[in-house]
């Protein structure tokens, strides 16, 4: 690129120069990196130069040349860097150079990386969060607004706590005491309810990216079968109040904390979730990238193929994390009562390949492996307050293998006397026969795997499984030949009689060799691996990897994790978080402007043992929490300088999640089903179920309509939801059965009411509070104007805003 | 009824696509403050709207728009024994990134399998086109053939890969119709602006991080039931169904006294007004009653074959008409496509060409005589071609390597072959173009910067954007 004849341009260095340096250049030449001993955050740092000297002298100026030479391997930013400067950028910084580089006089330099706010350890204020905010407040001048009519507040704690509104008959009986311990009890109750862990389970699912399994056909291509598992843990930790920093530990590692604990084991459905049939590096990545973001607000994918622009986190660094993961595996485990791997099973992780090396990758291509250098199992060098030392965890033999679980033998032999009890009933002598050799094949085999290594019984189990080779083989002979006019017939009859010969020559000669009960199911290792279904047995290690990732992330010490945490839980209850972006706590997120309230309230959660209803409670019984959410009556200094609420001098209006949408239409008709758990429901029954949403199948392939209308969660990623306006959103409202239904169930209820009785009423069911004089007016106008058909009524407000609306 | 075409794109505006919490990141973060874009063309706009004919499976581009007399000449003979034998060079096949390891589709395939049709030139442009698609090579003069594509899937993810420009071991991204979209906002008061219209399997949503605002809403041509909840599942009067909308505008309009200047509630009572007329755009859309005789035999109503894409072209018609955007159909059953010719190819392709060619080029006709093609892309694609090999006895192969793909109307130079492959279809050998190529010529003629259609947070590739097919522009 030529360079134009300098021009007499103003350029402004603050707003012209600096920005796009700091976009462009900074990664390399700035605080986080000085690549050629060279800076270029201040004019001071580009005078001084780096290895090549002044970049300002020179004609053209050094920095000129290089950012316009036609020489791909010297023009900056190198290639996949960043794109190339601008004629016009080009232009401006030509001006600027040939100005003489004019500068503030005491420019300052970027901040040191490692003094980045998010990285340092948060301190307690010793003040509320009211008291701080209501500080900031008065500094700028700003009002705040009064408290919210009390049965709005009500409805947000329903909404916010359990995901269901309060029925017109709790709203009474809060209305009668609206006192401050009257509050506490009310929430103490919500919070104590298992509709309280259902609600915040699906705030976790979108996070934690719970997903059902998924693929092409009947091939499992993408997580784990019966994952619903995980999603119980989640409600039942959370009912428990489980300390968040054992959820943590116990998602990352349960199998290697108490591998015994099969409760807990169904917490590694985080990891499980990820599995990925055909490409072992996307499931890691996946895994390396959404554990950092959910956990620690550190965005990975970036390093995967170069160190990172913003964060001092270098490429390496990705992969001492991939190495932590490299030996992680998944399986079906038993699941207690239900010897069928494709009814129930317990999807949970191990350690299979306990010494397979993690190279990194070259530019992030898996085919290009560094293979110089194997990496060491790490963490973020920026983040490690303490060096990184897993220890390997010896292994239960119900770990390793898993027949040995208490209660294998029980659910093979309950499920051969089921067969042995039909073919009774039947009295078919050859199918009594063959359930009973299977009874005892099993028993055989079962004492052989026990008594490891003993050839007698090992015999004895061969010789059982023989016995039940041939029975079956008989029985294939006696249907082939009870069917001698069918298609194939004279080769059926002569496959089966094969068949039965080799039975018995077996049953004469049965070895010491048999098939142990199936006892977990081996996730396949990419679509070649036939045998996995046969793997029984598991390494009697585990590299303790992920126990030491866990109990790092989970350290009080780990300046990111609880922060992370409150900033999320902050977020569901305030609609807008402290840190913008919720998934980002690295550089490119500023210090937020009430970083006192999110480092008091992480403390306080920290000391709380982690406590989440501690945290629930802190922040619905907040000053803020009661505040009104409008902007009615606000002081008009105030929104003239604070349109935004950055200062928080109101509540924020949230609209609900879907789910949220369809619950409450459900709740309120009455009909909604509260049973807790179990296998995920088939979406295409949803639009009859009464069960809650969140135990709908969740995947990439399936759409629940009526969820996906009111921006369901994406499988992918959802670190927050997206609030659409749509107008699909008021045709599910106004046109399906369930809202119609909803309407005609509440209408039988409110039968008997007069007119204006019945209105307050509708208000006060579905928007949780009464009408205005004026909503009222027009109510009973639009009622006249409807027939008085009480159910199109409800379901007209079933479509106000502030149904779906959390004033 | 007339078709309404709003000329400002008011969706843009009114109706929140839920990016609000980005904007309000980007503006904490201190950056420059960001806005989602305003919904008017950064550059010269030289179409409006969209007709994307994506043809799930595969499309021989050997049997259709870039016949190779070659294949018949070395039929039975394997490439290794022919002068073109470097296709298969390793290096050459690099590119290639394998998602269903040790499938048993998605193999080099050696001996050479000859043209299962004849072809002849078209046009003044005399374009060779195969015997399968004569109503189309009719057409030729309208349309620029590009018969240089490349991808790097060999399987069906091909098909996420040439909507989102991504592989589908990477991570799931904005389709172009989602771009599209995002970019220009709406034209009509009455339809969704981003329509899909038959199967779709490897990716269900087109928004990806732009949020479910922007993925395409699924039309089924039935003018009783074409759209989720488009009209009441359950008894109820027109005059009723007027009264509760009514009722429901006015609360939620006394609402604004109670919350004065929330935006949000402006834009449901907004939404509210954009369903009412849905309600009613949907069906009549649907409904071909009003469309003369002679329309429907040029679209091929009238053969049996080819009435079920001619029925939803007329429609992608009548939908480009009232104002929509981006109109996306995918022709071709069953989850990896009809077109996925394994084997039987040539009944395959014959009978689906016949489904197709007819309805294809009564589009092209009926855009022209109504003024229409001006302002209109019609873009007819496939995820990838198929080898020049036979698999088994009588089919071919997935091919990522080289494909052709076409595009007519708004800006497009008709009559133009551009690029093309070597002698046997294998490879490109001038102009190759990766499939964000195609997203940029759209993108550029519908007046749209690829490089401006990023938001905080979401770093793009260089790849992504693609680069602008000049020769092809009018």
């Amino acid at each position: 690129m030529a360079l134009l004849p300098t021009a007499v341009l103003a350029v402004d260095y603050e707003k012209e120069i600096k920005p796009l340096l700091k976009e462009r250049c900074y990664a390399c030449h700035g605080a986080l990196k000085q690549k050629a001993g060279l800076r270029l955050d201040t004019a001071t740092a580009m005078h001084k130069g780096g290895d090549n000297g002044n970049i300002l002298s020179g004609d053209p100026a050094l920095l000129l040349e290089r950012v316009t030479t036609a020489d791909k391997e010297d023009r900056m930013p190198p290639e996949g860097e960043g794109s190339m400067f601008t004629t016009e950028q080009v232009a401006k910084l030509q001006a600027w150079i040939a100005a003489g580089a004019p500068a503030p006089a005491q420019e300052k330099p970027e901040d040191d990386p490692r003094a980045h706010w998010a990285y340092q350890s948060p301190t307690a204020s010793g003040h509320s969060m009211d008291s701080l905010l209501a500080t900031r407040l008065a500094a700028k001048g700003l009002k705040p607004q009064p408290e919210a009519a009390p049965e709005l507040w009500l409805r947000r704690v329903y909404l916010d706590l359990i995901g269901l509104p309060p029925a017109p008959v709790q709203i009474h009986a809060f209305l009668k005491d609206t006192s401050a311990p009257a509050r506490l009890r009310l929430v103490d109750q919500l919070l104590a309810t298992p509709q309280y862990g259902e609600r915040w389970a699906r705030h976790f699912m979108d996070i934690w990216r719970y997903c059902d399994w998924y693929g092409l056909g009947a091939q499992l291509r993408h997580s784990q079968k019966h994952l619903w598992h995980w999603r119980d843990w989640i409600v039942e930790s959370l009912n428990a109040d489980k300390g968040y920093d054992q959820m943590i530990v116990q998602m990352l590692a349960a199998d290697e904390l108490a591998p015994e604990n099969r409760d807990n084991l169904r917490a590694t459905g985080f990891l499980a979730r990820s599995y990925y049939l055909f490409n072992r590096t996307t499931w890691l990545d996946e895994t390396i990238e959404h554990t950092c973001r959910a956990f620690l607000g550190l965005t990975m994918q970036c390093v995967k193929c170069h160190d990172h622009k913003y964060d001092p986190i270098e490429q390496t660094d990705y992969y001492r994390m991939r190495a932590i993961f490299e030996p992680l595996h998944v399986r079906l485990d038993p699941w207690e009562g239900e010897s069928d791997f494709e009814k129930n099973g317990l999807p949970r992780v191990f350690d299979l390949h306990l010494d397979q090396l993690t190279y990194r990758h070259v530019r992030g291509d898996e085919k290009n492996e560094d293979k110089s250098r194997p990496m060491t199992p790490g963490v973020p060098r920026v983040l490690e307050f303490a060096s990184f030392e897993p220890k390997a965890v010896k292994l239960p033999p119900t770990s390793s293998h898993p027949v040995l679980l208490p209660f294998v033998l029980k659910d093979h032999l309950a499920a051969a006397d089921q067969q042995l009890a039909q073919a009774q009933k039947s009295g078919d002598a050859g199918a009594v026969k063959l359930a009973g050799l299977r009874l005892a094949m099993i028993q055989a085999v079962y004492a052989a795997d026990l008594a490891k290594g003993d050839k007698a019984i090992a015999q004895a189990a061969a010789l059982a499984e023989a016995r039940y080779g041939e029975a079956k083989a008989e029985e294939e002979l006696v249907k082939a030949e009870a069917a001698p006019t069918a298609k194939d017939a004279e080769k059926k009859i002569k496959t089966a009689r094969e068949a039965l010969e080799k039975a018995r020559t077996k049953v004469s000669a049965p070895g010491d060799t048999y098939t142990s009960l199936t006892a977990s199911l081996k996730a396949q290792e990419g679509p070649g691996e036939n045998g996995n279904a046969k793997v029984q047995a598991y390494p009697e290690i585990s590299t303790g990897r992920r126990l030491a990732l866990a109990q790092w992330i989970a350290d009080k010490r780990n300046p990111l994790t609880a922060r992370v945490l409150v900033n999320h839980v902050w977020a569901r209850h305030f609609g807008v978080p402290l840190v913008a972006d919720v998934g980002d706590f690295g550089r490119r997120s500023l210090a937020p402007l009430h970083q006192d309230v999110l480092d008091s309230l992480t403390t306080g959660f920290m000391e709380n043992g982690w406590s989440m209803k501690w945290l629930h409670r802190t922040l619905v019984l907040s000053d803020l929490y009661r505040r009104n959410s409008s902007n009615a009556g606000a002081d008009p200094q105030t929104l003239a300088t604070d349109p935004d609420n950055h200062f928080l001098w109101r509540m924020n209006p949230r609209r609900m999640e879907s789910q949220l949408v369809r619950d409450s239409l459900l709740h309120l008709s009455g009909k909604l089903d509260l049973t807790l758990g179990g296998p995920s429901l088939d979406p295409a029954k949803a639009e009859t179920s009464p069960r809650r949403s969140l135990y709908f199948i969740q995947n990439a392939d399936v759409e629940h309509r009526f969820l996906a209308v009111f921006d369901n969660s994406n499988v992918l990623e959802c670190y927050r939801r997206n609030e659409s306006v749509v107008p699909q959103q008021a045709l599910a409202l106004t046109n399906s059965g369930l809202s119609r239904e909803c309407a005609n169930a509440l209408a039988a209820s409110m039968t008997k009411l007069d007119a204006p009785t019945f209105i307050d009423q509708a208000f006060l069911a579905i928007l949780g509070r009464l009408p205005l004089a004026a909503e009222r007016k027009a109510s009973l106008e639009g009622f006249h104007a409807l027939n008085e058909d009480r159910s199109l009524f409800l379901q007209a407000l079933i479509n106000h805003n502030d149904f779906v609306t959390l004033r | 009824m007339t078709p309404r075409i709003s000329p400002t794109p008011f969706l843009r505006r009114d109706i929140l696509g839920g990016l609000g919490s980005i904007a309000m990141a980007s503006m904490l973060r201190g950056e420059e403050a960001w806005m989602p874009p305003d919904g008017l063309p950064m550059i010269p706009q030289r179409a409006k709207r969209v007709i994307w004919l994506f043809m799930r499976g595969g499309v021989s581009h050997m049997e259709s728009f870039d016949p190779k007399p070659m294949l018949t000449k070395y039929a039975g003979k394997s490439i290794g024994e022919t002068p073109y034998k470097d296709a298969q060079n390793p290096e050459k096949l690099k590119k290639v990134r394998v998602v269903v390891v040790n499938d048993a589709n998605g193999q080099q395939r050696n001996v050479i399998y000859p043209l299962q049709t004849g072809f002849k030139r078209y046009g003044q442009c005399g374009v060779e086109i195969s015997d399968w698609f004569p109503n189309i090579g009719s057409c030729a003069d309208e349309i620029a053939f590009i018969r240089s594509m490349w991808t790097t899937d060999d399987n069906h993810g091909a098909q996420v890969q040439f909507h989102s420009g991504r592989h589908m071991l990477e991570p799931r991204v904005p389709t172009l119709g989602a771009w599209v979209t995002y970019g220009l906002g709406s034209m009509t008061d009455n339809l969704p602006s981003f329509i899909n219209m038959g199967p779709r399997f490897f990716d269900v949503r087109d928004g990806h991080y732009l949020g479910p605002a922007y993925d395409a809403v699924n039309l089924k041509v039935d003018p009783k039931n074409p759209l989720t909840y488009a009209a009441p599942e359950f008894q109820i009067g027109r005059q009723q169904q007027e009264a509760q909308f009514d009722l429901i505008h006015r609360l939620n309009g006394l609402n604004a006294e109670q919350y004065p200047g929330d935006k949000t509630r402006a834009a449901r009572m907004k939404s509210y007004q954009l369903a009412y007329n849905m309600q009613t755009a949907v069906p009549e859309t649907m409904n071909l009653d009003a469309e003369s005789a002679e329309t429907k035999k040029l679209y091929g109503m009238d053969d049996k074959v080819a009435e079920p894409f001619a029925r939803q072209l007329i429609v992608a018609r009548r939908l480009a008409e009232r104002g929509v955007r981006f109109i996306q159909l995918q022709h071709g059953d069953g989850a990896a496509g009809a077109w996925d010719s394994h084997s039987g190819l040539k009944k395959n392709h014959s009978s689906l060409a016949q489904q197709v060619d007819k309805p294809i080029s009564g589009l092209l006709k009926d855009l022209k005589q109504r003024g229409m093609l001006d302002d209109t892309l019609v873009v007819f694609a496939t995820e990838f071609g198929r080898t020049p090999g036979s698999q088994g006895s009588d089919g071919r192969d997935h091919h990522p390597y080289g494909f052709s793909v076409w595009m007519a109307g708004g800006g497009i130079k008709g009559g133009t072959i551009h690029g093309g492959t070597d002698e046997l279809g294998f490879h490109p050998v001038e102009h190759p173009h990766y499939v964000t190529d195609v997203h940029a010529t759209i993108l550029h003629l519908l007046g749209l910067d690829p490089h401006r259609l990023e938001i905080p947070g979401r770093k793009r590739l260089e790849r992504d954007f693609g680069k602008v097919i000049p020769q092809i522009l009018a």
